[in-house]
Order: structure tokens, then sequence, then C-alpha cells
């Protein structure tokens, strides 16, 4: 059974000394007062599929953050074997506040959760969300992460591949300008034979903002033809945004599949020239490419309505930035 | 008409700045076929780049005018607004974005640069599907990603495709015959004839005699060392696949 996961401590707050931490120094950015705020369980909510419930229920769930709070929302979800969710978070809020979350996921047998995050916090929260999930045997679980908000975010991803034949792909969108840190850290574990994991982040960074994008994946000893992917790739828009990616694998199987690669910079100079060349404007050809590189990591988003509606924020998003 | 004189240009490398052209002189007529040979790292891409007004590739002396109006002047999408075209030796792949998405975007731009309106998505449709077939280009290429994937063939074929959609008023072609089998080479050839007419003009960077038995040029030059150092009639490209270039190499060396 998974142990229950605790939100981070105030008091006990994680500083870059920690190597998971060492892009992200959390106690820079959280408000005084925040700290000395009591936290507030705002709310528990709980998600059960029972056995073979299959009908492709989604799952809507709003997150509103409060100027001033300290929130230690939880999410419990639990899929039985055979059955299948879409879960669809949307994370918005005003003011200066602190969701310090925990997601709990547990995948069963068989079972299928497409989990589609929309991350719209306001421009001063800090938002800190530890997510574990369980994936059983032949189970497949797929997460998007769309991170548009928030001052400072950190979406922590703890997967357990457990079960023979399971699939677990994670993929995320971050869009971060100004002073925004977004980062994505993420573990994956196998510890079952014959199972896949995918990872495809990419980060669009403008002004001095930063991403950081840490994915480590564990091949345990039992987890033969293992298959494992991760890629990460970041364009800066501006010669002050940055990007520090971190990829791991540490494999202790020695019949497994994994690779992993990372781009960082602005964009390339010859696509630019060649659509220039064929009557574009140097803006219209930035957009274009820009365009491309969001869509390559949108469409991994199954469910057809959530992708429009993720395309319109990033959209809107480009516009404001390439104008 | 097109006039390059004395051009002078160089490219910054990681060791500074590096004359590539040096003094280039060159005049093609309306509804002329130009080809240039030229040893390898003579400067003929180069030429191509400066023509079609690459970043990087900075021009120090000497004008290129088209019709009289000043080219090196213009943005590269100016320039493809104005008629000029440039068949890339190397076509650049663009993965993300659909070679449908890709010639309306850029039909369009070059439309509404030129002051004609925008066409829509199905007098569109129509014209793609009728210059595929003609460059033995198959439709479902519309759905791929720009270049991505395509083979050597195909990228020259996609090249000539563009061109043809564009009309442009001046064409380069960079090597588009090299990595071409034999028909393919065909099937470019019609394709660059049918485009022959008497506003066009064409210059054709080739290494090899073949390409010009299908494209029959009214002159060939030679370039060495960024300078054009031959001009002659087609029967010059026969002296050259007889002799290669050693003679240009020493003489000016
Ligand atoms: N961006 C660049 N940076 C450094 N050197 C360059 C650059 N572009 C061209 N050169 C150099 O300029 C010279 C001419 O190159 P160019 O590509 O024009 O030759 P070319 O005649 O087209 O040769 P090829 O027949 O092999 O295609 C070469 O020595 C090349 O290395
Ligand atoms: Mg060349």
């Amino acid at each position: 059974m998974v142990k229950a996961l605790k939100a981070l401590a105030p008091d006990h707050l994680p500083t870059p000394k920690q190597e998971e931490w060492k892009y992200t120094n959390l106690a820079r950015v959280l408000p005084e007062a925040l700290l000395r705020q009591k936290p507030e369980t705002v709310r528990e909510v709980v998600i059960h599929r029972s056995r073979g419930q299959n009908g492709g229920q989604v799952e809507d769930v709003l997150w509103t953050g409060f100027e001033g709070a300290h929130q230690q929302p939880v999410l419990r979800v639990t899929v039985e074997e055979g059955a299948d969710l879409t879960l669809i978070e949307r994370h918005v809020g005003q003011g200066a506040y602190w969701k310090n979350m925990v997601t709990d996921i547990a995948v069963g047998k068989n079972a299928r959760v497409h989990h589609i995050r929309l991350q719209e916090d306001s421009p001063e929260a800090v938002q800190t969300n530890l997510v574990k999930v369980t994936v059983a045997q032949d189970a497949a679980y797929d997460c998007f992460s769309l991170n548009l908000g928030g001052k400072l975010t950190r979406h922590e991803i703890h997967a357990v591949i457990e079960g023979q034949g399971a699939d677990c792909r994670l993929n995320g969108l971050n869009l971060l300008a100004g002073v925004q840190h977004g980062d994505t850290t993420i573990l994956i574990e196998h510890l079952a034979p014959h199972c896949t994991s995918y990872q495809f982040y990419r980060s669009i960074l403008d002004d001095t903002a930063r991403g950081v994008f840490q994915g480590k994946v564990h091949v345990h000893q039992a987890a033969q033809k293992t298959d494992a992917y991760q890629l990460s790739n970041a364009l800066l828009l501006s010669p002050m945004a940055e990007m520090d990616t971190k990829p791991e694998l540490e494999i202790y199987a020695d019949d497994v599949k994994c690779s992993h690669g990372a781009t960082t910079g602005p964009l390339d100079e010859e696509p630019l020239f060649y659509l220039r060349s064929r009557g574009l404007s140097a803006a219209e050809a930035r957009r274009l490419l820009v365009q491309a590189f969001v869509d390559e990591v949108l469409e991994k988003i199954p469910d057809e309505d959530t992708r429009e509606e993720a395309r319109g924020k990033a959209d809107a998003w480009l516009t404001m930035r390439l104008r | 008409m097109i006039k390059i004189t004395n051009l002078h240009a160089r490219v910054s490398s990681d060791e500074g700045p590096r004359e590539i052209l040096r003094g280039l002189n060159l005049e093609i007529q309306p509804g002329k076929v130009h080809a240039i040979m030229g040893p390898n790292g003579s400067g003929k891409s180069t030429l191509s780049y400066v023509l079609a007004g690459r970043e990087g590739y900075e021009v120090t002396e000497g004008s290129v005018t088209m019709d009289g109006k000043d080219l090196l002047d213009l943005e590269p999408e100016e320039r493809a607004a104005a008629g000029v075209f440039l068949a890339f030796q190397y076509p650049v792949e663009i993965p993300g974005v659909n070679m449908s998405t890709f010639l309306k975007t850029s039909l369009n731009a070059i439309r509404k640069q030129r002051g004609k309106p925008e066409m829509d998505a199905l007098a569109l449709l129509k014209l793609m599907k009728a210059k595929c077939k003609e460059l033995g280009i198959s439709e479902e290429m519309m759905k791929r990603a720009v270049n991505a994937g395509f083979s050597g063939g195909e990228k020259k074929r996609n090249e000539i495709l563009q061109m043809a959609l564009l009309e442009p008023k001046f064409c380069i072609l960079d090597e588009t015959d090299s990595g071409l089998d034999i028909d393919a080479l065909k099937v470019v050839a019609d394709g660059v004839n049918r485009l022959r007419s008497p506003e066009r003009s064409f210059l054709i960077i080739t290494h090899y005699q073949r390409l010009l038995d299908y494209i029959k040029p009214d002159i060939v030059h030679v370039l060495a060392h960024g300078q054009i150092v031959r001009t002659g009639g087609p029967e010059l490209a026969l002296e050259l696949e007889e002799q290669g270039y050693k003679d240009f190499i020493e003489a000016v060396a």
C-alpha cells in the first residue's frame, strides 16, 4: 500500500544545499508572512473508480488560491482494476498564496488514467505539488502539465511502476516569463519487467524566467526489458532566460533500452532563414516555428477538448510574448 | 534583368570574417538560363545565400540589382516577394510545421506583399494537387512536416514545388540535381523547363553536365576563388566535364 504523503513542512523548508532542490530556492521566494501562517487544509478531494468502471468518466477539479493563504490541498485518486478516468485539474487564484499540495494516484491493474493539469496560478503565487503515482500491471498513466502561472512552482512527480506491462507517460509544456520560476522534478522507478516510461517536456522562457527540469529514471534489477525515454527541449526567447536540466539514469537491469536528450537555446537561424526566403516576415517565421515547438508537445494530450483548450491558452501566451 | 557588379562578400566564421566572393560580375537577361560550375568551396552557395539575403553573409563591396532595383537593401522576405527564389543545396527540415500549412503561409505572405488577395483554402488545395502531380510528389507528403524525414530526392523535388507555386522572377538552383536518380532528374528538369518564360531568369549551380542536357543553358560560367573566371556557351560545360577545373585553379592561384 502507498504510504500517505505529507506536504512540505514550513518550518523545515528544503534548501538548495539539498541535491534535489539545487535549482529551486523556496525560502527566497516564499513571503515571510505566508511561512508564519498556519497551514489550512482547504480541501481534500477523493476520487474513486470501482473495478471495471470504464465509461470514459471525466473529473474536473478546480483549486483556487486566495491572497494570504497557506493551503495544503490533498487529492487522492484510486482507479481500480480495469477502470478508467480522465482527470482535469485547474489551478487558479488571486494574490500571494502558497499552495502546498500533495497528490496520490493509484492506478490499478489494467486501468487507465489520463491526467491533465492546467496550472494558471496567480503571478505572486507559490505552488509546491508532490505527486505520487503507482502504476499496476498492464495499467497506463499519462499526465500532461501546462504550466503558465505562479511566481514559483515545483511539480514533483514520483511514479512507481509496480506491475509488468505498465506504461507511464509524463509530458508538459512550461510557458514562463517575467521572473517566473518553474521546476519539474521527476523520479520514475521501474520495479517490474516489460514496462515503458516516456517523458517529454518543452519550455519556452522569456525575460528572466527560469526553468528547471530534473528527470531521473531508476531501473531496478527486476525490471528487465524496460523501455524508458526522456526528452527536454527549452527555447529561450531572451538572453536573460535560463534553463537548468539534469537528466539521470540509474540502471541495475542489464536488458533495457533507456535514452535521454536535452536541448536549450534560442530559435535556430537556419529554419528562420528558410521561411523568410519563402516570403514570411521575421515575426511570422518566428511565430510559426514557436507554434510548431508548442504543438508537438500539445499533441500528447489525449482528450481532444482539453487539448484544444490548452492550445488556446498557449496561443494567447504566444501572441502576448511574440508581438 | 539581374546585374551583379564587383561583388565582394565575406562570412563570419569562428576565426573571424573570411572573404569568399572577390569581385564577382554577372548579368542575366530576362528569359535566360545561366549555369555556374566551379570547384567545391569556390563560393557558389555563398553567392546564392548573398542573393537571397542570409544573415552572416556580409557584402563589403559591389552591388546587386534586379530590374534596376537594389536587392541588397531588402530583407530576405522582401526579396522573395520581389521574385527571388533560392532552391537550397540543403533544404532545411522544419519539424512540427506541416507542408500544406507551410505552403499556404508562404504563398499568401508573398501574395500579400505583392498586393494580391489571399488565396482561399480550396483554390490553394487545387493548385497544390496540380503541382504535386506534375512533379511526381505524392499528396500524402503534404501532411508531413516540411522536409522532415524526406529522402534527398524528395527534398529537391519539394524545392521545385515551392518554386512552381511562388512564381518567382529569378530562380537560383543550388545543386538541385545532386542526389537525384535519373528519373527524378528528368522530373526536376521538366519542372524547371515548364517554368521557363521570357520574363524569368535562372541561375543554375551544378557540378554535372548531365543536368544541362535536360535544362539547356544559354550561358555557362566558371566560378573559382570567388570570381567568374570564364564564361562561354553550353560547350564550356562539356569541356569542364572532360578536363576538370585544374586550369582555372592554377590560373588564379
Ligand atoms: N558560414 C560559414 N562559416 C565559415 N566558412 C564558410 C561559411 N560559409 C561558407 N564558408 C566557406 O566559404 C567557402 C565557400 O563555400 P561555399 O559553400 O560557397 O562553396 P561552394 O562553391 O558552394 O562549394 P560546394 O561545391 O562544395 O557546394 C568554403 O571554403 C566554406 O568553407
Ligand atoms: Mg555549395
